[in-house]
């Protein structure tokens, strides 16, 4: 401890370059948070994800392709299924055609919010059983539109005309829910009832777009999932039966590719602050050679020497890695506008930490060995240590 | 003793001291070789996306969407599908009739050779109309053309490429319809995989009576404004025209926004941290230099001189660091395939990637010469040439 004051002043000596440094390893360690964090916080995100609620859609298509609302019953009788709900999926626009909201129609039979993400309260769920025009809007509308329970909201849906051939559909917002689902990120919809939207449409009756599962046993889901593709094997509508996280799984995997790339950009940006560093380090080793033989003289071994280089640059480095990654932690959210389910987990803050120590031993050692080496007399004579 | 003879000698006196210097040097140029490469190969995904999406639009092509729509979310009942071909402004083929190809889109799912991975592919059903007429660059390069009706598909180049399946002859099956493989087709330079046949064997064979989106040629690009009046004076069409370029970049506007912030974002902070590490090793450089510069300003040298020499000597030492990572970034990832999102392209390190690479450099150099600079300009004559 007696040697804090030592460190301290030697850390100090030049302030105008170890700000310089410490900035430098900040913003290397801010990047290296940013990146790491994107790619460890989606690996998170696609471990949160439901793995017992299960989505049957129509195989070998992706979205909008409809499958007949008659497999419900079928779905039903399969062994472990708790709850099925048929959901239909659409958009709609307010007021201007910029501005679109996601359109999720459910059948709000018993226990049907156990077959989903949402959060709903009891009594917004009693109100939204009773009327047929009902409309429950996440959270994420409430704070852009700011519809209030109470309110009759027209909305246009170019792509589904009511049968008169309009399409100017209104519902009334009679609650709200969220929605803990990573997947959907800050996506803007609302919920609306499926038996009312699909009697009013005046095309695609008695069709959905898949069906929600939720399955009596977790560890059923993947044996359900089988069951339910069997029955419909070979039929006119085969389908594809997948939980929550195995479709998160395939999104990640999509962005797959990026995986190479971002390992040469952390790559990069810790070779180039390896090399900037030690070159300093070594520079201000020796520009010290005086003072440190003079540290030498009054009795301090090589070893110590050795040690107290090391220990000004695992402060600096210390400290700049803990701004970086705290800087990255603040910004996280700000990425999370174009990248889901961001986040910062501890084991990204450790593993920059401990890198941050690694850089700051590799080079300091270089400068460490040559003080360490330093002759005195030599040293005192004014000739320098390289 | 003019401003230019001082600062060519001052420059002069710089350069002669770099290889005293390596170590101060190479950390500049190392640090500048980093960010320029990592800048520009994140910015090549996207030009490499926008050269990919960009590539077959043309100027006289319109596209028409549901109103707010993108991408497949789109959707054109059958009614107004009849209604867009009496629209103004509109060329007609060789045989008269309004060159409109409607289009209804499926994504299909399809299995990468290499790792089995589920992806899904486009397939495009067109009506009747689409000919060479219509895309000059679309041209059949095995088999034949599919016949509608016949459940036969044409696909383009890169699939049977990328995905298994899709050799000539091979059968598919699609919502328990068996279709068969009878084409490859090129257009242009691409590396999506798209699948083609004719709309109304696609849109029965799923049960779908609305088309995904429209394509028109003009009769002449003036003609443009009129066709839109046309159609925002017509109650019955709920549909917007835009031209071709300007609705696929609508449709790529996520991606785009993505992959630009990606790069920018990183980009700026790789910059930030070669900038500081110039300041630092520029610093060093002229501290070591104190007396000489101590001894130029006794003898009369004038401060601008120094300031630029020191500002310029900085620029010079990031032009080899922007070079060495316009290359790396050129090496490593020119050309590279990569399929985010279900998407295909070529990473692409263009010459206008190179330019902003360096301008980036040019800037970084700047910046980081201006505080030594000035520290330079300001040494204290007297004690410089004491001190030491």
């Amino acid at each position: 401890m007696k040697f804090l004051p030592l460190i301290w002043s030697g850390i100090w000596r030049k302030p105008g370059r170890t700000i310089l440094i410490f900035l430098q390893v900040s913003v290397a360690f801010a990047l290296f948070g940013v990146l790491q964090g994107l790619k460890t916080g989606v690996e998170h995100a696609v471990a949160a994800a439901r793995a017992d609620l299960l989505l049957v859609h129509a195989r070998q298509t992706f979205l909008f392709s409809p499958l007949p609302l008659g497999l419900l019953e079928e779905i039903r009788s399969v062994p472990g299924v708790k709850v099925a709900i048929p959901v239909e999926l659409t958009g709609a626009t307010y007021q201007k055609p910029t501005e679109g909201i996601g359109i999720v129609a459910v059948s709000p039979e018993d226990d049907w919010p156990s077959a989903f993400t949402y959060t709903i309260a009891p009594e917004y769920l009693a109100a939204f059983r009773k009327s047929r025009t009902a409309m429950l809007i996440r959270d994420t509308v409430t704070e852009k539109y700011g519809w209030k329970i109470g309110d009759h909201i027209p909305l246009i849906m170019t792509t589904t005309p009511l049968k008169n051939g309009s399409t100017n559909w209104a519902f009334d917002v009679v609650g709200t829910f969220t929605d803990s689902d990573v997947g959907v990120g800050r996506a803007r919809f609302v919920l609306i009832n499926f038996p009312y939207f699909d009697e009013a449409r005046a095309a695609g009756k008695g069709t959905v777009n898949h069906f929600n599962v939720a399955v009596s046993d977790p560890k059923l889901a993947v044996t359900v999932s089988d069951a339910i593709d069997r029955r419909f094997a070979n039929s006119s509508h085969e389908t594809k039966t997948e939980s929550l996280r195995e479709l998160a799984q395939a999104n990640v995997q999509r962005i797959g590719d990026f995986d190479f790339l971002l390992r040469a950009v952390v790559g990069a940006v810790l070779v180039a602050l390896l090399f900037a560093t030690t070159t300093m380090m070594i520079q201000s080793t020796r520009e010290r050679t005086p003072e440190l033989a003079v540290v030498k003289t009054l009795g301090f071994t090589d070893r110590a020497v050795f040690l107290l280089i090391l220990a000004e640059a695992l402060v600096i480095f210390l400290g700049g890695a803990a701004l970086g990654l705290a800087l990255a932690t603040l910004t996280l959210p700000i990425a999370a506008k174009f990248v889901l389910g961001l986040s910062m987990p501890g084991v990204v803050v450790v593993i920059g930490l401990v890198s941050g120590m690694l850089i700051a031993l590799v080079s300091a050692a270089v400068p460490a060995a040559l003080a360490a080496r330093l002759r005195v007399a030599t040293a005192l004579a004014g000739h320098g240590a390289a | 003793m003019s401003f230019g003879r001082q600062f060519v000698a001052l420059l002069a006196m710089s350069l002669s001291g770099f290889a005293q210097r390596i170590g101060s040097v190479l950390t500049i140029v190392i640090g500048v070789t980093c960010a320029v490469a990592v800048l520009v190969s994140m910015l090549s995904m996207g030009t490499g996306a926008r050269r990919e999406a960009l590539g077959n639009a043309r100027d006289d092509r319109v596209v028409f969407t549901s109103l707010g729509a993108q991408g497949i979310g789109s959707s054109i009942p059958r009614d107004e599908a009849d209604t867009v071909l009496n629209l103004p402004g509109i060329k007609k083929g060789s045989d008269g009739k309004p060159l409109v190809v409607f289009t209804a889109v499926m994504l299909i799912e399809a299995h990468r050779r290499l790792t089995d991975r589920r992806v899904f592919f486009p397939l495009v059903g067109l009506t009747g109309a689409f000919t060479t007429e219509f895309d000059p660059k679309f041209h059949l390069t095995e088999g034949r053309m599919f016949h509608p009706g016949l459940f036969e598909l044409i696909a383009s180049n890169p699939c049977v490429r990328q995905y298994t399946g899709f050799e000539l002859g091979a059968r598919r099956s699609i919502h328990a319809t068996d279709w068969t493989v009878v084409g490859y087709f090129g257009q242009g330079d691409t590396q999506q995989c798209v699948v083609v046949t004719d709309a109304e064997t696609l849109m029965s064979t799923f049960g779908s009576n609305r088309y995904t989106r429209a394509a028109a040629m003009l009769q002449s690009l003036g003609d443009y404004d009129a066709l839109r009046r046309a159609l925002e004076a017509n109650p019955t069409l709920h549909l917007e025209v835009r031209h071709e370029r300007e609705s696929i970049e609508n449709d790529f506007k996520g991606l785009n926004a993505l992959l630009d912030f990606a790069a920018y974002f990183v980009g700026s902070i790789m910059a930030i941290g070669a900038t500081l590490g110039a300041v630092n090793s520029l610093y060093s450089i002229v501290d070591s230099r104190r007396r000489e510069i101590a001894t130029l300003r006794a003898i009369g040298f004038d401060s601008a001189a120094i300031v630029a020499s020191i500002l310029f000597e900085s620029i010079l030492l990031a032009l080899p660091g922007a070079l060495l990572g316009v290359l790396l970034a050129w090496a490593l990832f020119h050309r590279m395939s990569v399929s985010p999102f279900g998407f295909s392209f070529r990473l692409d390190v263009s010459l206008t990637l190179a330019a902003v690479g360096i301008a980036w450099a040019l800037a970084m150099g700047l910046i980081g010469g201006i505080l030594p600079a000035l520290r330079a300009a300001r040494v204290p004559v007297t004690t410089a040439l004491r001190a030491g």
